[in-house]
């Protein structure tokens, strides 16, 4: 029974995606991700018996345990790619708001006081 | 040194809510020399900007609050990308005394130095000395006053500086001085006095949760970019006597 609720999970996120997707909030590029690992449970949900083999191939006792662990490494290393990913927006935002500063600087017409002109070398 | 030289360099002045100091500053770098000055204001919620420019500075006003480097680095960009090959950085709270600029650009103005850090370590309570001697041991980086934001930065150290990898770092110490210091760049320290601040505090020293904050985040980064071996820093980092 437990096989067939996350082989269902599974088809639900994906379909979550596929509508996430198709409504512009999500980016495909990352949705691709989701999708894949949505995909991996649905199979897992149909063919239980794949990860007791893993499993047992590993000496591993409990099969659940490979499977939850394997999931937690997954999620860490998502975390992990998702601040990489949002630090490179920092920069890009940090520049582009410098680019629009150092823009408006110029901007003013030459005879205000903001121009600098006279004072380049 | 020449009356071009002199008259070629710039001075950048990251300023947040700095209304009662930033005209006299600008005033007064006026009077000892030519330089073209740029404030950036780091979106400030007083007149700042308004006062700046009134003073005669360019003004580069940040839509977004970017931090003391973040604005730092603007004016720097815009500073090389207008030709200037030296750049004076002062803070905005009146702490630096632009008679000290002169001695300031010297050793870089000789071709001594590339970055020149004016220091006065006596302006720093024990626990901030405290603070900078663990940065000064888990870094390797040599520099008394670690925090300084009165310094001349040269060409090479200035198109180090404008690039991406530099956006990156929130405070111009360790991070910015580890990056120089790497690539191999000569820094000097000069002592230079300074005054009590005139107006406001230390943005890195502002809560107690900042600090904790602040020292966290420099020990990771001094310890991460710290050489292979202790000499790295070393060779590169001395003081300067001012002639």
């Amino acid at each position: 029974m437990i096989s067939l609720v996350m082989a269902v999970i599974g088809l639900l996120v994906a379909l979550t995606i596929f509508l996430l997707i198709r409504r512009d909030i999500l980016n495909v590029r990352h949705g691709l991700g989701w999708l894949m690992a949505a995909g991996l449970f649905t199979c897992l949900g149909f063919a239980p018996s794949f990860i007791d083999h893993i499993s047992v191939y590993f000496g591993i006792n409990y099969p659940p345990a490979l499977a939850l662990t394997l999931t937690v490494i997954a999620l860490i290393l998502k975390l992990l790619i998702m601040d990489i990913e949002r630090s490179r927006t920092e920069i890009r935002v940090q520049r582009l708001t410098q680019r629009l500063a150092m823009l408006e600087a110029k901007a003013a017409p030459p005879n205000t006081p903001n121009s600098q002109e006279t004072n380049d070398p | 040194m020449s009356n071009q030289d002199v008259h070629s360099f710039a001075v950048v002045i990251p300023a947040l809510n700095e209304e009662g100091t930033i005209a006299p500053i600008i005033e007064s770098i006026r009077r000892f020399s030519n330089a073209a000055i740029y404030v950036v204001d780091d979106n400030s919620d007083d007149r700042t900007a308004e006062m700046a420019r009134h003073a005669g500075a360019t003004v580069l006003p940040l839509t977004k609050r970017l931090g003391a480097w973040g604005a730092m680095q603007t004016g720097l960009r815009l500073a090389l990308r207008e030709g200037h090959r030296l750049v004076v950085t002062m803070d905005a709270d009146g702490q630096h005394d632009p008679a000290e600029i002169d001695s300031l650009i010297e050793p870089i103005l000789m071709d001594e130095a590339d970055v020149c850090i004016g220091t006065w370590p006596a302006r720093a309570s024990w626990a901030r000395q405290m603070a900078w001697h663990l940065l000064r041991r888990t870094s390797g980086i040599g520099v008394q006053d670690l925090t300084s934001g009165f310094r001349a930065y040269g060409y090479k150290s200035l198109q180090l500086l404008v690039r991406w990898p530099a956006t990156l770092l929130s405070y111009q110490d360790v991070g910015v001085l580890a990056m120089l210091t790497k690539d191999n760049l000569t820094l000097v320290s000069i002592e230079t006095p300074m005054r009590p601040r005139t107006n406001g505090h230390s943005r890195i020293f502002e809560t107690w949760t900042h600090v904790i904050i602040y020292m966290l985040q420099s020990l990771i980064l001094g310890l991460s970019k710290r050489p292979l071996t202790m000499a790295g820093h070393r060779l590169n980092t001395k003081r300067w006597e001012k002639s």
